[in-house]
Protein backbone atom coordinates (compact mmCIF):
# COMPACT_ATOMS: atom_id res chain seq x y z
CA UNK A 1 0.00 0.00 0.00
CA UNK A 2 1.56 3.56 -1.17
CA UNK A 3 1.61 6.06 1.33
CA UNK A 4 1.12 9.64 0.08
CA UNK A 5 1.22 12.90 2.93
CA UNK A 6 0.90 16.41 1.56
CA UNK A 7 1.43 19.67 3.58
CA UNK A 8 0.64 17.52 7.06
CA UNK A 9 0.49 19.68 9.98
CA UNK A 10 -0.42 19.10 13.61
CA UNK A 11 -0.72 21.70 16.50
CA UNK A 12 -1.01 21.27 19.91
CA UNK A 13 -2.30 24.71 21.43
CA UNK A 14 -1.14 27.01 18.34
CA UNK A 15 2.40 25.13 19.25
CA UNK A 16 3.27 22.98 15.54
CA UNK A 17 4.92 19.60 16.29
CA UNK A 18 4.75 18.46 12.83
CA UNK A 19 5.09 19.95 9.43
CA UNK A 20 5.42 17.92 6.60
CA UNK A 21 5.81 18.76 3.38
CA UNK A 22 5.37 16.21 0.22
CA UNK A 23 6.25 12.28 1.44
CA UNK A 24 5.69 9.34 -0.71
CA UNK A 25 6.32 6.00 0.71
CA UNK A 26 6.03 3.39 -2.06
CA UNK A 27 4.34 0.00 -2.17
CA UNK A 28 6.00 -2.59 -0.81
CA UNK A 29 8.45 -0.04 0.43
CA UNK A 30 10.52 -0.94 4.58
CA UNK A 31 10.85 2.88 5.47
CA UNK A 32 12.71 4.06 8.96
CA UNK A 33 11.38 7.41 10.52
CA UNK A 34 14.28 8.82 12.35
CA UNK A 35 15.13 11.44 14.01
CA UNK A 36 15.76 12.48 17.82
CA UNK A 37 13.46 13.03 20.87
CA UNK A 38 10.78 14.93 20.26
CA UNK A 39 11.27 15.23 16.42
CA UNK A 40 7.59 14.35 15.71
CA UNK A 41 8.88 10.08 14.83
CA UNK A 42 5.61 9.07 17.01
CA UNK A 43 3.22 12.16 15.97
CA UNK A 44 3.83 11.12 12.39
CA UNK A 45 3.08 7.62 12.96
CA UNK A 46 -0.01 7.78 14.79
CA UNK A 47 -1.29 10.06 12.56
CA UNK A 48 -0.37 7.00 9.63
CA UNK A 49 -2.27 4.60 11.85
CA UNK A 50 -5.29 6.87 12.16
CA UNK A 51 -5.15 7.31 16.15
CA UNK A 52 -4.50 11.08 15.88
CA UNK A 53 -6.01 13.60 13.51
CA UNK A 54 -3.73 16.12 11.65
CA UNK A 55 -4.93 19.62 12.45
CA UNK A 56 -4.60 20.22 8.25
CA UNK A 57 -3.15 18.74 5.26
CA UNK A 58 -3.93 15.24 3.15
CA UNK A 59 -2.91 11.73 3.63
CA UNK A 60 -3.63 8.86 1.16
CA UNK A 61 -3.80 4.89 1.45
CA UNK A 62 -2.98 3.79 -1.69
CA UNK A 63 -5.88 6.12 -4.18
CA UNK A 64 -7.84 6.35 -0.66
CA UNK A 65 -8.44 9.63 1.23
CA UNK A 66 -9.61 7.69 4.67
CA UNK A 67 -10.04 4.14 4.21
CA UNK A 68 -13.50 2.61 5.19
CA UNK A 69 -12.09 -0.01 7.18
CA UNK A 70 -8.80 1.24 7.15
CA UNK A 71 -7.23 -1.61 9.76
CA UNK A 72 -8.94 -4.58 7.55
CA UNK A 73 -5.67 -3.68 6.03
CA UNK A 74 -3.00 -2.03 8.07
CA UNK A 75 -1.84 -2.07 11.78
CA UNK A 76 0.10 -0.90 14.32
CA UNK A 77 3.03 -2.51 16.88
CA UNK A 78 3.22 -0.36 19.89
CA UNK A 79 6.56 0.57 21.58
CA UNK A 80 5.47 -1.01 25.01
CA UNK A 81 3.44 -4.42 23.78
CA UNK A 82 -0.19 -4.74 25.12
CA UNK A 83 -0.93 -8.04 25.14
CA UNK A 84 -4.90 -8.77 25.94
CA UNK A 85 -5.06 -11.23 29.14
CA UNK A 86 -5.51 -14.51 28.47
CA UNK A 87 -3.20 -17.19 26.59
CA UNK A 88 -0.49 -16.16 23.28
CA UNK A 89 -2.50 -18.21 21.03
CA UNK A 90 -5.32 -16.45 21.61
CA UNK A 91 -4.08 -13.25 21.16
CA UNK A 92 -2.23 -13.91 17.93
CA UNK A 93 -5.80 -15.96 16.60
CA UNK A 94 -7.47 -12.49 17.73
CA UNK A 95 -7.61 -10.56 14.71
CA UNK A 96 -7.89 -13.81 12.41
CA UNK A 97 -11.48 -14.22 15.20
CA UNK A 98 -12.37 -10.82 13.98
CA UNK A 99 -12.18 -11.52 10.29
CA UNK A 100 -14.46 -14.57 10.70
CA UNK A 101 -11.40 -17.17 9.58
CA UNK A 102 -12.40 -20.56 9.94
CA UNK A 103 -10.55 -22.34 13.14
CA UNK A 104 -8.33 -24.60 10.83
CA UNK A 105 -7.06 -21.69 8.49
CA UNK A 106 -6.54 -19.78 12.31
CA UNK A 107 -4.59 -23.09 13.60
CA UNK A 108 -2.89 -23.02 10.73
CA UNK A 109 -1.74 -19.18 10.35
CA UNK A 110 -0.75 -19.58 14.34
CA UNK A 111 1.00 -22.16 14.10
CA UNK A 112 2.88 -20.85 11.15
CA UNK A 113 3.91 -17.60 12.59
CA UNK A 114 4.94 -19.03 16.38
CA UNK A 115 7.53 -21.06 14.48
CA UNK A 116 8.70 -18.32 12.74
CA UNK A 117 9.28 -16.36 15.78
CA UNK A 118 10.06 -18.75 18.01
CA UNK A 119 6.90 -18.75 20.03
CA UNK A 120 5.73 -22.33 19.92
CA UNK A 121 6.37 -23.33 23.33
CA UNK A 122 4.86 -20.34 24.55
CA UNK A 123 1.59 -20.87 22.77
CA UNK A 124 0.07 -22.09 25.71
CA UNK A 125 1.20 -19.98 28.28
CA UNK A 126 -1.05 -16.57 29.83
CA UNK A 127 0.67 -13.42 27.46
CA UNK A 128 1.54 -11.30 30.71
CA UNK A 129 3.64 -13.88 32.57
CA UNK A 130 5.98 -13.42 29.55
CA UNK A 131 9.26 -11.24 29.52
CA UNK A 132 9.76 -8.11 27.34
CA UNK A 133 10.95 -9.52 24.53
CA UNK A 134 8.67 -12.38 23.70
CA UNK A 135 5.74 -10.45 24.52
CA UNK A 136 6.91 -8.04 21.88
CA UNK A 137 7.22 -10.55 19.20
CA UNK A 138 3.72 -11.89 20.63
CA UNK A 139 2.85 -8.57 19.46
CA UNK A 140 4.00 -8.85 16.08
CA UNK A 141 3.01 -12.21 15.27
CA UNK A 142 -0.49 -10.49 15.97
CA UNK A 143 -0.31 -8.03 13.96
CA UNK A 144 0.89 -9.50 10.98
CA UNK A 145 -1.56 -12.87 11.45
CA UNK A 146 -3.97 -11.25 9.05
CA UNK A 147 -1.66 -10.19 6.29
CA UNK A 148 -1.72 -6.49 6.39
CA UNK A 149 -1.00 -4.80 3.37
CA UNK A 150 0.78 -1.97 5.14
CA UNK A 151 2.68 -2.49 8.76
CA UNK A 152 3.43 0.58 11.54
CA UNK A 153 6.24 -0.30 14.16
CA UNK A 154 6.65 2.68 16.64
CA UNK A 155 10.27 1.66 18.24
CA UNK A 156 9.89 -2.26 18.24
CA UNK A 157 12.87 -3.56 19.44
CA UNK A 158 13.79 -0.45 22.04
CA UNK A 159 12.92 -2.88 25.28
CA UNK A 160 14.05 -5.82 23.57
CA UNK A 161 17.52 -8.10 23.98
CA UNK A 162 19.81 -7.99 20.40
CA UNK A 163 18.76 -11.36 20.14
CA UNK A 164 15.40 -10.91 20.07
CA UNK A 165 15.74 -7.70 18.07
CA UNK A 166 18.20 -9.67 15.54
CA UNK A 167 15.25 -12.27 15.34
CA UNK A 168 12.07 -9.39 14.76
CA UNK A 169 14.08 -7.23 12.37
CA UNK A 170 14.70 -10.74 9.84
CA UNK A 171 10.97 -11.01 10.36
CA UNK A 172 10.42 -7.99 9.04
CA UNK A 173 12.75 -8.41 6.14
CA UNK A 174 10.73 -11.87 5.23
CA UNK A 175 7.65 -10.47 5.06
CA UNK A 176 8.36 -7.68 3.54
CA UNK A 177 9.88 -9.80 1.00
CA UNK A 178 7.74 -12.18 0.29
CA UNK A 179 4.13 -10.31 1.21
CA UNK A 180 5.62 -7.22 -0.42
CA UNK A 181 4.01 -5.79 2.93
CA UNK A 182 4.70 -1.77 3.07
CA UNK A 183 6.50 -1.50 6.66
CA UNK A 184 6.84 2.02 8.02
CA UNK A 185 9.55 1.51 11.30
CA UNK A 186 10.21 4.32 13.46
CA UNK A 187 13.06 3.95 14.96
CA UNK A 188 15.78 5.93 17.02
CA UNK A 189 18.53 3.43 16.00
CA UNK A 190 20.24 4.71 12.95
CA UNK A 191 22.67 1.38 12.94
CA UNK A 192 19.00 -0.72 12.34
CA UNK A 193 17.71 1.59 10.07
CA UNK A 194 20.78 0.92 8.09
CA UNK A 195 20.62 -2.95 8.61
CA UNK A 196 16.48 -2.95 8.17
CA UNK A 197 15.45 0.04 5.91
CA UNK A 198 15.50 0.55 2.06
CA UNK A 199 14.81 3.93 2.28
CA UNK A 200 15.16 6.58 6.07
CA UNK A 201 13.29 9.65 6.51
CA UNK A 202 15.09 12.18 8.63
CA UNK A 203 12.60 14.20 11.15
CA UNK A 204 13.92 16.94 13.14
CA UNK A 205 11.72 19.70 14.88
CA UNK A 206 8.75 18.25 13.74
CA UNK A 207 10.10 18.80 9.34
CA UNK A 208 11.54 16.28 7.00
CA UNK A 209 15.28 17.17 6.91
CA UNK A 210 15.48 14.21 4.13
CA UNK A 211 14.08 11.60 2.25
CA UNK A 212 16.03 8.89 0.11
CA UNK A 213 17.42 5.97 -0.17
CA UNK A 214 19.55 4.69 3.00
CA UNK A 215 22.81 3.90 1.53
CA UNK A 216 22.74 6.98 -0.57
CA UNK A 217 21.75 8.98 2.25
CA UNK A 218 24.15 7.65 4.84
CA UNK A 219 26.72 7.89 1.57
CA UNK A 220 26.13 11.36 0.91
CA UNK A 221 24.02 13.23 3.20
CA UNK A 222 22.80 16.49 1.01
CA UNK A 223 21.48 18.18 4.46
CA UNK A 224 23.80 19.92 7.02
CA UNK A 225 21.78 18.18 9.95
CA UNK A 226 21.63 14.91 8.38
CA UNK A 227 25.34 15.61 8.43
CA UNK A 228 25.36 16.26 11.90
CA UNK A 229 22.71 13.46 13.33
CA UNK A 230 25.30 11.16 11.64
CA UNK A 231 28.23 12.01 13.44
CA UNK A 232 25.91 11.46 16.43
CA UNK A 233 25.41 15.16 17.02
CA UNK A 234 22.62 16.30 18.95
CA UNK A 235 20.50 18.10 16.64
CA UNK A 236 19.43 21.55 18.54
CA UNK B 1 -23.81 -1.71 102.06
CA UNK B 2 -24.88 1.70 101.42
CA UNK B 3 -27.59 1.84 99.45
CA UNK B 4 -25.65 3.62 96.56
CA UNK B 5 -23.04 0.93 96.73
CA UNK B 6 -25.57 -1.67 96.53
CA UNK B 7 -27.39 -0.27 93.36
CA UNK B 8 -23.99 -0.34 91.80
CA UNK B 9 -23.38 -3.84 92.70
CA UNK B 10 -26.83 -5.10 91.63
CA UNK B 11 -26.26 -2.95 88.40
CA UNK B 12 -22.73 -5.08 88.23
CA UNK B 13 -24.31 -8.39 88.62
CA UNK B 14 -27.12 -7.57 85.97
CA UNK B 15 -24.49 -6.73 83.45
CA UNK B 16 -22.61 -9.77 84.05
CA UNK B 17 -26.10 -11.63 83.89
CA UNK B 18 -26.91 -10.15 80.50
CA UNK B 19 -23.23 -10.12 79.13
CA UNK B 20 -23.43 -14.08 80.10
CA UNK B 21 -26.78 -14.37 78.48
CA UNK B 22 -25.46 -12.87 75.37
CA UNK B 23 -22.70 -15.39 74.75
CA UNK B 24 -25.35 -18.18 75.68
CA UNK B 25 -27.50 -16.92 73.14
CA UNK B 26 -24.82 -17.02 70.07
CA UNK B 27 -23.51 -20.72 71.74
CA UNK B 28 -27.11 -21.79 71.14
CA UNK B 29 -27.21 -20.20 67.65
CA UNK B 30 -24.51 -21.94 66.42
CA UNK B 31 -25.92 -25.30 67.40
CA UNK B 32 -29.27 -24.46 66.70
CA UNK B 33 -27.70 -23.18 62.96
CA UNK B 34 -26.11 -26.86 62.60
CA UNK B 35 -29.55 -28.23 63.47
CA UNK B 36 -31.24 -26.21 61.15
CA UNK B 37 -29.39 -27.33 57.95
CA UNK B 38 -28.91 -30.92 59.14
CA UNK B 39 -33.08 -31.30 59.82
CA UNK B 40 -33.81 -30.17 56.42
CA UNK B 41 -36.30 -27.29 58.09
CA UNK B 42 -38.72 -26.71 54.92
CA UNK B 43 -39.05 -22.98 56.09
CA UNK B 44 -35.68 -22.19 56.46
CA UNK B 45 -34.75 -23.45 53.06
CA UNK B 46 -37.44 -21.98 51.42
CA UNK B 47 -36.21 -18.65 53.15
CA UNK B 48 -32.98 -19.58 51.94
CA UNK B 49 -33.74 -20.16 48.14
CA UNK B 50 -36.11 -17.05 48.43
CA UNK B 51 -32.70 -15.21 49.78
CA UNK B 52 -30.54 -16.65 46.83
CA UNK B 53 -33.18 -16.23 43.81
CA UNK B 54 -33.60 -12.54 45.15
CA UNK B 55 -30.10 -11.52 45.24
CA UNK B 56 -28.63 -13.22 42.46
CA UNK B 57 -31.51 -12.09 40.41
CA UNK B 58 -30.78 -8.76 41.21
CA UNK B 59 -26.92 -8.78 40.54
CA UNK B 60 -27.07 -10.52 37.03
CA UNK B 61 -29.31 -7.85 35.92
CA UNK B 62 -27.25 -5.49 37.54
CA UNK B 63 -24.13 -6.62 36.08
CA UNK B 64 -25.95 -6.54 32.57
CA UNK B 65 -26.88 -2.95 32.62
CA UNK B 66 -23.99 -1.86 34.86
CA UNK B 67 -20.79 -3.11 33.25
CA UNK B 68 -21.28 -2.28 29.79
CA UNK B 69 -22.38 1.30 31.06
CA UNK B 70 -19.59 2.14 33.56
CA UNK B 71 -17.89 0.67 30.35
CA UNK B 72 -18.96 3.08 27.61
CA UNK B 73 -18.72 6.25 30.69
CA UNK B 74 -15.05 4.87 31.39
CA UNK B 75 -14.09 4.88 27.56
CA UNK B 76 -15.58 8.05 26.15
CA UNK B 77 -16.26 11.63 26.78
CA UNK B 78 -19.41 13.49 26.80
CA UNK B 79 -21.61 16.65 28.58
CA UNK B 80 -22.31 16.65 32.03
CA UNK B 81 -19.77 13.53 32.65
CA UNK B 82 -18.74 14.43 35.87
CA UNK B 83 -21.95 15.45 36.95
CA UNK B 84 -22.95 11.73 35.75
CA UNK B 85 -20.17 10.24 37.85
CA UNK B 86 -21.22 12.31 41.23
CA UNK B 87 -24.53 10.81 41.41
CA UNK B 88 -23.34 7.13 40.23
CA UNK B 89 -20.96 8.24 43.38
CA UNK B 90 -23.87 9.48 45.47
CA UNK B 91 -26.15 6.47 44.53
CA UNK B 92 -23.07 3.99 45.46
CA UNK B 93 -24.13 4.91 48.75
CA UNK B 94 -27.62 5.11 48.67
CA UNK B 95 -29.34 4.01 51.89
CA UNK B 96 -31.43 1.09 51.27
CA UNK B 97 -34.56 2.45 53.36
CA UNK B 98 -34.88 5.35 50.10
CA UNK B 99 -34.71 3.09 47.38
CA UNK B 100 -37.62 0.72 48.96
CA UNK B 101 -39.28 3.71 49.37
CA UNK B 102 -39.81 4.80 46.38
CA UNK B 103 -39.89 1.68 44.86
CA UNK B 104 -43.02 1.35 46.86
CA UNK B 105 -44.43 4.53 45.69
CA UNK B 106 -43.97 3.78 42.41
CA UNK B 107 -45.60 0.21 42.30
CA UNK B 108 -47.65 0.76 45.03
CA UNK B 109 -51.66 0.48 43.80
CA UNK B 110 -52.31 3.65 43.50
CA UNK B 111 -48.57 4.22 42.06
CA UNK B 112 -48.10 5.02 38.38
CA UNK B 113 -47.52 1.12 38.14
CA UNK B 114 -49.63 0.15 40.55
CA UNK B 115 -51.31 -1.44 37.63
CA UNK B 116 -48.51 -4.27 37.03
CA UNK B 117 -49.25 -5.69 40.60
CA UNK B 118 -45.90 -6.06 41.96
CA UNK B 119 -46.55 -5.06 45.65
CA UNK B 120 -45.03 -7.48 48.31
CA UNK B 121 -43.72 -9.75 46.01
CA UNK B 122 -40.43 -11.09 44.89
CA UNK B 123 -40.21 -9.30 41.61
CA UNK B 124 -40.26 -5.66 43.60
CA UNK B 125 -38.02 -7.37 45.89
CA UNK B 126 -35.32 -7.80 42.93
CA UNK B 127 -35.81 -4.28 41.54
CA UNK B 128 -35.31 -2.54 44.52
CA UNK B 129 -31.93 -4.69 45.02
CA UNK B 130 -31.18 -3.48 41.47
CA UNK B 131 -31.82 0.06 42.26
CA UNK B 132 -29.65 -0.77 44.66
CA UNK B 133 -26.35 -2.67 42.87
CA UNK B 134 -26.51 -1.19 39.50
CA UNK B 135 -24.76 2.02 40.99
CA UNK B 136 -21.66 0.19 42.77
CA UNK B 137 -21.67 -2.55 39.70
CA UNK B 138 -21.07 0.79 37.21
CA UNK B 139 -19.34 3.21 39.31
CA UNK B 140 -16.46 -0.16 40.05
CA UNK B 141 -16.63 -1.12 36.54
CA UNK B 142 -15.69 2.73 35.44
CA UNK B 143 -13.00 3.18 37.61
CA UNK B 144 -11.58 -0.43 36.27
CA UNK B 145 -12.18 0.72 32.78
CA UNK B 146 -10.97 4.64 32.64
CA UNK B 147 -7.31 3.64 33.35
CA UNK B 148 -6.60 1.08 30.98
CA UNK B 149 -9.43 1.88 28.62
CA UNK B 150 -7.47 4.01 26.28
CA UNK B 151 -4.75 1.05 25.82
CA UNK B 152 -6.96 -1.75 25.14
CA UNK B 153 -9.30 0.78 22.74
CA UNK B 154 -6.00 1.34 21.12
CA UNK B 155 -5.13 -1.92 20.31
CA UNK B 156 -8.75 -3.41 19.70
CA UNK B 157 -8.94 -0.29 16.82
CA UNK B 158 -5.33 -1.19 15.46
CA UNK B 159 -6.56 -4.83 14.88
CA UNK B 160 -9.37 -4.11 13.21
CA UNK B 161 -11.94 -3.87 15.90
CA UNK B 162 -15.35 -2.39 15.58
CA UNK B 163 -17.07 -0.34 18.73
CA UNK B 164 -18.97 -3.76 19.66
CA UNK B 165 -15.87 -5.44 19.40
CA UNK B 166 -13.57 -3.10 21.09
CA UNK B 167 -15.96 -2.66 24.37
CA UNK B 168 -16.37 -6.63 24.14
CA UNK B 169 -12.48 -6.27 24.33
CA UNK B 170 -12.34 -4.08 27.18
CA UNK B 171 -15.07 -6.04 29.36
CA UNK B 172 -12.99 -9.69 28.38
CA UNK B 173 -9.62 -7.78 29.59
CA UNK B 174 -10.67 -6.78 32.66
CA UNK B 175 -12.50 -9.25 33.79
CA UNK B 176 -10.94 -9.72 36.92
CA UNK B 177 -11.26 -6.66 37.99
CA UNK B 178 -15.01 -6.72 36.97
CA UNK B 179 -15.57 -10.08 38.73
CA UNK B 180 -14.69 -8.10 41.85
CA UNK B 181 -17.53 -5.10 41.12
CA UNK B 182 -20.02 -8.25 41.07
CA UNK B 183 -18.73 -9.78 44.05
CA UNK B 184 -19.00 -6.40 45.77
CA UNK B 185 -22.76 -5.90 44.40
CA UNK B 186 -23.58 -9.19 45.39
CA UNK B 187 -22.51 -8.62 48.78
CA UNK B 188 -24.88 -5.60 49.06
CA UNK B 189 -27.76 -7.26 48.01
CA UNK B 190 -27.32 -10.52 50.36
CA UNK B 191 -27.16 -8.10 53.19
CA UNK B 192 -29.48 -5.86 52.29
CA UNK B 193 -32.59 -5.73 54.82
CA UNK B 194 -34.39 -2.46 54.55
CA UNK B 195 -35.35 -1.74 51.03
CA UNK B 196 -36.71 -5.76 50.95
CA UNK B 197 -38.86 -5.17 54.34
CA UNK B 198 -40.42 -2.45 52.79
CA UNK B 199 -41.59 -3.89 49.50
CA UNK B 200 -41.34 -7.20 50.18
CA UNK B 201 -43.19 -6.68 53.63
CA UNK B 202 -41.64 -9.86 55.31
CA UNK B 203 -44.47 -12.09 54.70
CA UNK B 204 -44.33 -15.80 55.59
CA UNK B 205 -43.87 -18.04 52.66
CA UNK B 206 -44.09 -15.39 50.02
CA UNK B 207 -41.50 -12.35 50.07
CA UNK B 208 -39.20 -13.58 53.69
CA UNK B 209 -35.68 -13.38 53.12
CA UNK B 210 -32.80 -14.67 55.57
CA UNK B 211 -31.96 -10.53 56.63
CA UNK B 212 -35.99 -9.97 57.29
CA UNK B 213 -36.80 -13.11 59.27
CA UNK B 214 -33.54 -11.88 61.45
CA UNK B 215 -35.05 -8.70 61.59
CA UNK B 216 -38.25 -10.18 63.01
CA UNK B 217 -36.54 -12.89 65.52
CA UNK B 218 -34.94 -10.28 66.81
CA UNK B 219 -37.80 -8.12 67.67
CA UNK B 220 -39.78 -11.54 68.67
CA UNK B 221 -36.63 -12.04 71.33
CA UNK B 222 -35.55 -15.10 69.57
CA UNK B 223 -32.10 -14.30 69.42
CA UNK B 224 -30.90 -17.73 68.87
CA UNK B 225 -33.01 -18.67 65.84
CA UNK B 226 -31.78 -14.86 64.46
CA UNK B 227 -27.98 -16.01 64.98
CA UNK B 228 -28.99 -19.48 63.70
CA UNK B 229 -30.42 -17.55 60.14
CA UNK B 230 -27.52 -15.32 60.62
CA UNK B 231 -24.88 -18.07 60.16
CA UNK B 232 -26.71 -20.13 57.49
CA UNK B 233 -26.47 -16.39 55.74
CA UNK B 234 -22.93 -16.11 56.42
CA UNK B 235 -22.11 -19.60 55.25
CA UNK B 236 -24.15 -18.75 51.68
CA UNK B 237 -21.97 -15.68 51.42
CA UNK B 238 -18.79 -17.74 51.66
CA UNK B 239 -19.55 -20.35 49.31
CA UNK B 240 -20.76 -17.91 46.55
CA UNK B 241 -17.49 -15.76 47.24
CA UNK B 242 -15.18 -19.06 47.42
CA UNK B 243 -16.90 -19.98 44.02
CA UNK B 244 -15.95 -16.31 42.60
CA UNK B 245 -12.45 -16.42 43.74
CA UNK B 246 -12.21 -19.52 42.39
CA UNK B 247 -13.19 -18.39 39.04
CA UNK B 248 -10.81 -15.28 39.46
CA UNK B 249 -8.09 -17.93 40.25
CA UNK B 250 -8.77 -19.89 37.33
CA UNK B 251 -9.00 -16.27 35.16
CA UNK B 252 -5.38 -15.52 36.49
Amino acid sequence: MMLQMENLIKEYDERRVLDIGEVTIGAGALCGIIGPNGSGKSTLLNIIAGLMKPTSGSLLYGDERKPAAPYRDMTLVFQAPYLIRTTVWKNIAYPLKLRGWDSKQIEERVGELAEDLGLTPFLKQKGWKLSGGEMQKVALARALSFRPKLLLLDEPTANVDPSTTAEIEKMLGKINGQDKTTIVVVTHDLIQARRMCGEIVLLDKGKVIEHGKTEEMLKAPRHESTKRFLAGELLT
Amino acid sequence: MTLKRKKIWIAKQDTEYWKGMAMDQIAIGFRDAVELLMTGDKELYGIVGLSLMVSLSSVAISTLIGVPFGAVIGTHNFPMKNALLRIIYTFMSLPPVIAGLVVFLLIMRRGPFGSWGLTYTPAAMIIAQVCLVVPIITGLTYNIVRDKAPRVKALAVTLGAGKIDSLKLLIFDLRIGILAAIVTGLGRALSEVGAVMIVGGNIKGKTRVMTTYIAQLKSMGDYSTAIAVGIVLLILAFLINTFLYNVQQKVE
